[in-house]
């Protein structure tokens, strides 16, 4: 009950206020012209882009108290312009009111796309009664030409990642436009263009509209440090707009430590020494400087380096290193771990050896020459005790 | 004949529980058991020295109390050809069975698992059965040389069980009660605690049968990588993984070497005892 209340008493107040105001517009225009005819629209000055079409509703209103017939006109709209103007769904150049009553008209006029910047005024003519001045401020210099612009065209990476750029192409031509989009990739490199996110060579865009373009770049993985530019261009037969896009590739620091014939395992007898030679590759795009090798071996080993430090090694380019490794005389047989591990303040690479322990053969002698005493000596007591 | 039915039927039972991943796979077959009857090997170290003192323990005292032995003698031989042919003619008899039990095995569980063993396998069953046959030598010539000492049968028996008995079950018990009474305390240095493991190891490397144990453990199981104490040092940064076959002999060696050094020991004082006595007729 209270909520219906409530409601009738809301309805009641907009109503209300709502006549008011609509008394009050009526009372001021008339003010103005009391005698006659009046147009009336409230936006007489519209600020738009080149290309947008302005819709006013012009309101025509009868002040005598006699049937008015007007000729609605126009004057002062610049050639290239077209305007249409309509009332109750028809094309109109004359409307006739009845005394102390109002009458709507559109207005449609259309600003083209090359257009100067600046303000364009015109009037509405209402006959001989009144006319309305009405302004168009053109916002920007218009063009008839494509735009292929992108808010970030440089961007920075190391050599092995990919770069996408986000670029939008608009079609500020007045016809559909068939664009190829293209791009001046040197060898290796790899540019995908992605409308929708699906890759394509050509996209068709409709007169005045735009479309975003994902502009995927893939350097050649080796590519040395420094800036690359890289033009991509979308066009057709008749309008064409260049984009440049700028790659800044950062050295990639890489290495890799291997052995020379890519064997991780070797063996070594308990106590022994074996030698090992490594290879370290630098597989960057940058030179590698002060390059050191460390070692983890199981406790009571030792690993020496030949030499202990490379100091430059250019990119793509591999050098030997040797590695002394010395067995604990303590370890058992069997396999053993040792980690190599080489180490720039850029990168490091590991490698694990698997060290396979051979015990002595001393002890093992020197059990052979114990069955060979037993041996001996019964040998000796045949020849002692044997045959009698 | 009885030992080779009941380790056949054995293996019977210790293939079932076999499972199949595993690199040396048919070694298993002498290992595994199903906990209702021990494993080949452990039938193995448990009946060899019984056989070995059976086959030995009459060879020369039942001889000379039947009066046979005078009578071998009166004929143109060497003497210690009698003593020579007792030792090999029962070794040749322990090899025969050990090498037709093992040969079995292995053909039983090639048919059973459809799996021949690998080369390294194979050589390692060898090596296991040449093992136990120095095992059984040993004990054999325990007996003869209780046989060539005592005039009994029955005594010469009774010390060769005797012996056997005391090296399976109470040197054991002396072992524990020595090292139980040198136990460091758990606030001991590390080096201490680690000698007094090496002790412990050291005084069972006396019993034969463990080293027996020891080695075949090594032969039949290649992981196996140490036999005694370890130091952390030691096992730091080691990778489990199967040891070469040399490397297994070589681990062995000690025991292999202490075996068969008392074998020759005890062919060697029976041998002595046997061509400095009188022998007589009854």
């Amino acid at each position: 009950m209270e909520d219906l209340y409530m409601l009738t008493r809301k309805n009641l107040l907009s109503l209300s206020l709502s006549a008011l105001f609509g008394i009050m517009t009526i009372y001021s225009q008339s003010v103005n012209a009391a005698n006659g005819v009046t147009l009336y629209t409230p936006y007489t000055n519209i600020s738009v882009p080149p290309g947008e079409s302005i819709d006013y509703t012009i309101d025509v209103i009868n002040n005598s108290n006699t049937i008015q017939n007007v000729v609605i006109s126009l004057t002062g709209v610049p050639e290239t312009w077209n305007y249409i103007i309509k009332s109750g769904g028809w094309n109109i150049k004359q409307l006739s009111i009845l005394p102390r009553e109002k009458k709507s008209l559109s207005l449609k006029v259309e600003v083209p796309l090359k257009v100067d910047k600046g303000n364009y005024r015109f009037r509405v003519l209402a006959g001989r009664f009144n006319a309305l001045p009405l302004t168009i401020n053109v916002s920007e210099q218009g063009t008839f030409k494509t735009e292929f612009t992108t808010s970030q065209a440089n961007m920075q990476g190391h050599a092995k990642s990919k770069f996408t750029y986000k670029a939008a192409l608009k079609n500020r031509t007045a016809d559909k436009q068939l664009y190829s989009l293209r791009a001046q990739a040197p060898r290796g490199w790899k540019v995908d263009f992605k409308p929708d996110n699906r890759q394509a060579t050509s996209v068709e865009i409709e007169a005045n509209n735009s479309k975003d373009i994902t502009i995927e770049i893939d350097p050649p993985d080796n590519l040395k440090a420094g800036s690359y530019k890289m033009p991509v261009s979308a066009r057709t037969s008749s309008t064409s707009a260049d984009l440049e896009l700028e790659v800044v590739i950062t050295g990639s620091y890489e290495m890799e430590l291997t052995t020379p014939t890519g064997l991780l395992s070797t063996s070594i007898t308990a106590g022994n020494d074996k030698r090992v030679g490594l290879l370290v590759k630098n597989t960057g795009s940058t030179e590698l400087r002060d390059v050191n090798l460390s070692s983890s071996a199981p406790s009571g080993w030792e690993v020496v380096f030949e030499p202990k430090k490379i100091d430059k090694l250019e990119a793509g380019q591999n050098t030997e290193v040797f590695a002394e490794l010395k067995a604990d005389k303590k370890a058992i047989a069997g396999d053993y771990v040792t980690s190599i591990t080489a180490r720039t303040p850029e990168v490091t690479s590991k490698v694990s050896l698997r060290v396979s322990v051979k015990t002595p053969m001393f002890w093992g002698w020197v059990g052979i020459l114990v069955i060979t005493i037993a041996a001996g000596s019964i040998y000796y007591l045949f020849r002692k005790f044997g045959r009698r | 004949m009885g030992s080779l039915y009941t380790a056949v039927t054995n293996i019977g039972n210790a293939v079932k529980p076999n499972d199949p991943a595993g690199t040396f796979f048919f070694l298993k077959l002498f290992t595994i058991s199903d906990g209702t009857m021990p494993s080949f090997f452990v039938f193995v170290s448990f009946l060899g020295p019984l056989l070995g003192i059976s086959l030995g323990f009459d060879s020369i005292n039942s001889e000379q109390s039947k009066g046979t032995l005078s009578r071998i003698l009166s004929h143109p031989i060497p003497r210690d050809y009698i003593i020579n042919a007792k030792f090999t003619g029962a070794l040749f008899v322990v090899s025969v069975m050990f090498f037709a039990l093992s040969f079995l095995v292995l053909g039983i569980g090639i048919m059973v698992i459809g799996i021949p063993p690998t080369a390294e396998e194979f050589v390692r069953i060898i090596l296991f059965t040449m093992l136990s046959i120095i095992y059984v030598a040993f004990w054999l010539n325990l007996s003869i040389l209780f046989s060539v000492r005592f005039k009994q049968a029955a005594t010469s028996a009774l010390a060769g069980i005797a012996v056997w008995l005391f090296f399976t079950i109470f040197y054991r018990i002396i072992v524990n009660l020595i090292t139980k009474v040198l136990e460091p305390s758990k606030l001991a240095s590390p080096r201490q605690l680690f000698l007094h493991e090496k002790l412990k190891f050291g005084l069972k490397q006396i019993m034969p049968n463990e080293l027996f144990n020891e080695a075949t453990n090594i032969l039949l199981v290649p992981s196996v990588r140490s036999l005694g104490p370890l130091t952390m040092e030691q096992i730091q940064g080691a990778i489990p993984g199967p040891l070469p076959l040399g490397q297994s002999v070589l681990l062995i060696w000690p025991q292999v070497t202490g075996l068969i050094a008392a074998t020759v020991i005890c062919f060697v004082l029976s041998y002595i005892a046997f061509m400095r006595r009188e022998i007589r007729s009854r």
